[in-house]
């Protein structure tokens, strides 16, 4: 089992859109998939109308006191199972705490998982916290989506540093542009460069800021479900065509 | 592991339509029909059903996209599924398959066997999904229309034979309840209610275009009776394993997967068999005619077979040297490859030809006919369970006899003579051995082959080894970089040497628990 995860240290940059909408291709292109919506808004878990909640909380899931079995739930998507949030995930920081080596534990969590699955996707609160550095852990290659300006470019830069200097099996890191403005100058010079510039980590394949992608909330459904000929479906399937060699999928 | 998710499948009672069947769940539950969709695949599994054995359906589905592997597990987890090239000689073997899960999986089950279309089937169907209060999907009800393509495995084209339209109920992991509120629903359907659909699509598909869903069988299933007498009941073994030969000769001649002429190859040898234990069931003369002809057939076989175990064993033979040493093995794997070539040419030109075709006609003219009086034949009437006895005693009584003279000096001969008559004994048992209480046979059978084991490796070894040093002299002439070969060759045939002697050196600690003093008294007591 693969373990990828979407990670930004921002919100609002499109990790859960990203996390749905591919693990939704992932399973219908027949990978036995997980995703794993860690973000205590469970929005996620939201767009998959299963209810945010696991039984005994973040805090018991751990410290490895749950069958994580029992906490999965089918989704409306064949081939895509969901482990749901929980609005204790928001003190998960301090459950991981408390827990002996603490960037480990997620890694525990979905180890018994990897026979039934092909790919496990991470969908991460945005923050850097322990949270993270147990994600960072457990994942084979982060997902980050950027939206296209400089301080982004800069964040990314810090993050890929953080990574290689503090985590001790560093995951992969994938970058793709996200929310972009066609019509924006800064958006185009960003897209433009920044592929060229670091072929290795960022992908030429990006997301457009698009009404259908919004609309996901509203429809409860990935966006290349509901609007599967949208250019923002197309975008999502072309990323996932380049992603998934990367990822070793 | 709670992972799995149920699926129960009903069939569809003549009278009940969709439309009926769906305002009756419309009834009951907040439901959404799913637009109709049809869709055709291929059965695939071994001839002898390895993976219908494990609860496994593999599928091949071919769309303009090209052909796909669909590997479904019982409790309907996801399935596996693999992109692969269209199959080359109607068949897959393991090798032609993308490294993955769904090959993993495979190889566990189906190890050297080549994946056969069995039936191709053709299933329209109508997709319910039940809804709960968030209108989140949590069971699925599918109205199943299938036809099989008749004209072979295949479906070459043929008419399509309507098989039973089907029910299948599935859960969503995680929510048990709906699953059990729908199935009791549809359990008491219209019409005074569905019934389970018993026979797997699958099977039916491949009973309905000629097949037999059961596979290639490779055990013989003769009821005998303990008083049964000995010529007949000879006589309905060895039709059995005639059908067997008769099953697996195709496949061989087609060369599909090495365990075609194995099995084929394994019947001829308990044929034989039981013409020599119980050769006094039958008259002499068409007996040793019998015999001999059996005999070529393992002749004209054996020098394919023993390349086959050369070639099956490639791998872990060469994993005792070097990685960087593999690549100066190819010319010896080449040169394996070209002799086994031409040995198969060989056996295919014998089995088809009129040596062949009339030695078995004159065999089953033997089996189907008089076998004459039975002055002849001093143990014909007696019951099969006195005979049979008789010679497991006796079968038992040798091997003690020629195992107890084996040491550490004995040549490989001895240890050869002992494991042929160590079959011997295993054929009785097997063939003959439910006239016996299981808890007696069992043992004796564990035993006898872990003895077997042993001196199996013992012997398949000096061969391979001698064929191997056999080639190296070949090898000089047909290869100008041959040292590099010559080299690795000589380390397989140490790794082939210190494997012999491994099984030498296990055979005492075997033989003394084939031969313990309980066993022996057992042995004794209820075969007398």
């Amino acid at each position: 089992m693969k373990v990828v995860a979407t990670y930004n240290i921002k919100g609002g940059v499109g990790k859960t859109s990203a996390a749905v909408n591919l693990a939704t291709l992932a399973a219908q292109d027949g990978l036995r998939t997980l995703l794993w919506d860690l973000d205590p808004q469970g929005a996620a878990s939201y767009l998959f109308r299963v209810r945010p909640k696991v039984k005994g909380g973040g805090r018991k899931l751990v410290r490895g006191r749950s069958d994580v079995t029992y906490l999965l739930r089918g989704t409306d998507i064949e081939g895509l199972d969901l482990l749901p949030a929980d609005f204790s995930y928001r003190h998960m920081d301090l459950a991981l705490d408390a827990a002996g080596k603490p960037t480990r534990r997620l890694r525990k969590v979905i180890a018994p998982l990897g026979e039934f699955y092909d790919l496990a996707m991470l969908d991460c609160p945005p923050s850097i916290s322990l949270v993270s550095e147990s994600v960072f852990d457990a994942a084979d290659a982060l997902l980050v989506p950027l939206i296209p300006s400089t301080l982004t470019v800069r964040t990314f830069t810090q993050l890929g540093d953080f990574v290689a200097g503090e985590v001790d099996r560093p995951p992969r890191i994938v970058a793709f542009f996200s929310m972009v403005d066609g019509r924006k100058r800064l958006h185009r010079e960003v897209v433009a460069t920044l592929p060229d510039t670091s072929p290795d980590d960022v992908v030429q394949a990006s997301i457009p800021a698009a009404t259908e992608v919004e609309l996901m909330g509203v429809e409860r459904a990935p966006v290349v479900v509901s609007a599967p000929r949208s250019r923002a479906a197309r975008a999502y399937r072309a990323l996932w065509d380049e992603v998934r060699p990367r990822l070793g999928v | 592991m709670p992972l799995d998710v149920s699926t129960v499948s009903y069939a569809l009672p003549e009278g009940v339509d969709p439309p009926a069947l769906l305002a009756y769940l419309d009834k009951r539950f907040p439901v959404i029909a799913e637009p109709g969709a049809s869709r055709a695949y291929t059965v695939l599994d071994t001839a002898d059903r390895r993976l219908r054995a494990a609860g496994v359906d593999l599928h091949l589905e071919t769309g303009r996209g090209g052909h796909r592997l669909v590997l479904r597990e019982p409790g309907g987890r996801p399935p596996l599924v693999a992109d692969v090239r269209r199959p080359r000689r109607n068949r897959y073997l393991l090798r032609d398959l993308p490294a993955g899960p769904l090959r993993d999986r495979l190889r566990a089950i189906v190890e050297m066997r080549a994946l056969l279309p069995l039936a191709t089937v053709r299933v329209g169907a109508q997709l319910v999904r039940v809804l709960n209060a968030d209108d989140k999907t949590v069971a699925r009800v599918s109205l199943a229309f299938p036809t099989a393509l008749a004209g072979g495995a295949d479906g070459g084209g043929g008419a399509a034979i309507p098989l039973t339209p089907r029910v299948d109920v599935s859960g969503v992991l995680g929510y048990p309840k709906p699953l059990g509120d729908v199935t009791a629903a549809v359990r008491q359907g219209p019409k005074g209610g569905l019934v389970d659909a018993g026979v797997s699509l699958a099977d039916e598909a491949i009973a309905a275009v000629g097949g037999d869903p059961q596979g290639i069988r490779t055990k013989v299933r003769v009821d005998l009776r303990p008083d049964q007498r000995t010529d007949r009941a000879a006589v309905a073994v060895l039709c059995d394993l005639a059908g067997i030969v008769e099953a697996n000769l195709p496949g061989t001649l087609a060369d599909l997967d090495t365990e075609f002429l194995h099995d084929l190859r394994v019947a001829v040898r308990r044929s034989r068999s039981v013409l020599r234990e119980l050769k006094g069931a039958f008259r002499p003369e068409p007996l040793a005619t019998q015999r001999d002809a059996l005999r070529w057939v393992q002749a004209v076989t054996g020098p394919t077979r023993d390349l086959d175990v050369q070639l099956l064993d490639w791998d872990h033979l060469v994993s005792a040297i070097p990685v960087e040493r593999h690549a100066a093995l190819a010319p010896v794997r080449a040169l394996l490859v070209r002799h086994r070539a031409a040995a198969f040419r060989a056996l295919r030109r014998e089995l088809r030809g009129p040596t062949y075709r009339h030695a078995w006609d004159d065999y089953r003219t033997f089996l189907a006919g008089d076998l004459g009086a039975t002055g002849e034949r001093p143990d014909a009437k007696k019951p099969i369970v006195e005979v049979a006895g008789r010679r497991i005693r006796k079968v038992y009584g040798r091997m003690l006899a020629m195992g107890a003279t084996i040491d550490a000096t004995s040549p490989a001969t001895d240890l050869h003579e002992l494991r042929k008559r160590g079959k011997e004994l295993r054929y009785l048992l097997e063939l003959f051995g439910g006239l016996w209480p299981r808890l007696v046979v069992k043992p004796m059978v564990r035993s006898l082959k872990g003895l077997q084991d042993v001196l199996g490796v013992h012997q398949d070894r000096e061969v391979q080894a001698s064929y191997l040093r056999g080639l190296a002299a070949e090898l000089a002439k047909t290869t100008v970089e041959h040292h590099e070969a010559l080299l690795a060759l000589g380390v397989l045939v140490d790794r082939l040497d210190a494997e012999q002697h491994e099984a030498r050196d296990a055979f005492a600690e075997r033989f003394a628990a084939f031969a313990a003093a309980d066993q022996q008294a057992l042995v004794g007591e209820v075969f007398s």
